[in-house]
């Protein structure tokens, strides 16, 4: 799947809780150290997830991140089945 | 409003409604509401409940928000710090009570400024808990650089604005430890300002957010604070009593406003 649609995804879950310009800053500011390019492997997709989680835990508790890291997870499911 | 939308606008109802009786006092002392139904007694009396409840619901609500997470949180001990502080300034609340509510005055200094300036090490400490928690987390929270030059910026405008106020509070008379401080509280604001200006580039981010009102209304209750910190100094040693009504309303305001913010972080975390 391109970055862009994953991160466009990530962002509008964490937006509620994080605002949407902590969540994409975050998630690109990841993308970039984890040396994420323009497409997404499921492997880099899942450390992604691990990172957003831990920072969301901070807010959240772990919980409830898990959840909404869950919620991610399922969109980005929904994103990759055949269109 | 649905009763849940009522449930949760009462208390901030009862916060404006605070803040507008002690900033009425102070605008209008001499009009019938104050000279009649609420003399200076009965305002003080309820001002120093006001302030310790807040105080308690703060301190517990913080506390609770660090029950919720999970032991290795990073954010956990910063809400532990965040709740002791609080925790002690309804401890020096509680001493300076009882001279408010009996005899109507407000004495300075008493044993209540130990635990006022013992609340600064924890705040601060908690402020910086909870920065190191964001940037182990990976959340952007500027360059050392770009840290380091807002921290450099808060510090000269704080000392630029605070210098010039506070000359004249060194100047008057009192004893030596009435004289000190007076002025410890305003510089131990300006260091709870540094971490809070770091703090407040990050809840900026996090605006239009659950996170963003924690933040918004944490950041607010403690500059308000600073803010009464600086008024309490002047009037104090300059001798403007008839300003305290404007100390009251501030302090309530402080206080109300982070006994909320740590209210709505345990909504958060209960959600």
């Amino acid at each position: 799947m391109t970055t862009s649609e994953a991160v466009d995804v990530m962002v509008r879950a964490m937006a509620p809780y994080i605002g949407d310009t902590m969540a994409r800053s975050a998630t690109e500011a990841h993308c970039q150290r984890l040396g994420i390019a323009a497409t997404m492997s499921r492997d880099q997709v899942e450390t992604l997830l691990g990172k957003l989680g831990g920072g969301l835990n901070i807010f959240l508790g772990r919980d409830k991140a898990a959840s909404v890291i869950a919620e991610v997870r399922a969109a980005l499911a929904a994103l990759e089945a055949p269109r | 409003m649905s009763g849940n939308g009522t449930r949760r606008a009462l208390p901030w109802a009862v916060l404006g409604l605070a803040v507008a009786l002690y900033a009425g006092w102070g605008a209008a002392p001499a009009s019938a509401l104050y000279s009649r139904y609420l003399p200076p007694s009965r305002l003080v009396l309820i001002a120093a409940l006001l302030k310790l409840a807040y105080l308690l619901a703060g301190s517990a609500f913080a506390f609770a928000c660090r029950d919720r997470l999970e032991a290795g949180n990073p954010a956990r001990p910063a809400w532990l710090l965040l709740s002791q502080g609080v925790l002690s300034m309804f401890a020096g609340q509680l001493c300076l009570a009882p001279f408010q509510v009996v005899y109507g005055e407000t004495p300075f200094p008493t044993v209540a400024d130990i635990y006022f300036v013992l609340a600064y090490p924890f705040l601060i400490a908690s402020f910086l808990v909870f920065l190191n928690a964001y940037r182990e987390a990976g959340l952007p929270i500027g360059s050392l650089g770009e840290r380091a030059g807002i921290v450099a910026g808060v510090a000269v405008v704080g000392v630029f604005v605070a210098l010039p106020l506070l000359r004249p509070v060194a100047a008057t008379g009192g004893t030596l430890l009435e004289r000190i401080l007076t002025i410890a509280y305003p510089a131990l604001d300006l260091v709870l300002l540094l971490p809070l200006a770091l703090l407040l580039r990050i809840a900026l981010r996090l605006r239009g957010s659950h996170a963003g009102d924690v933040w918004a209304l944490l950041l607010g209750g403690f500059v308000v604070l600073c803010v009464a910190d600086i008024f309490f100094a002047y009037f104090q040693s300059l001798g403007e009593a008839h300003l305290d009504p404007f100390v009251h309303a501030a302090f309530v305001l402080a206080y109300g406003l982070i006994a909320g913010g740590a209210h709505r972080q345990l909504q958060l975390l209960k959600s």
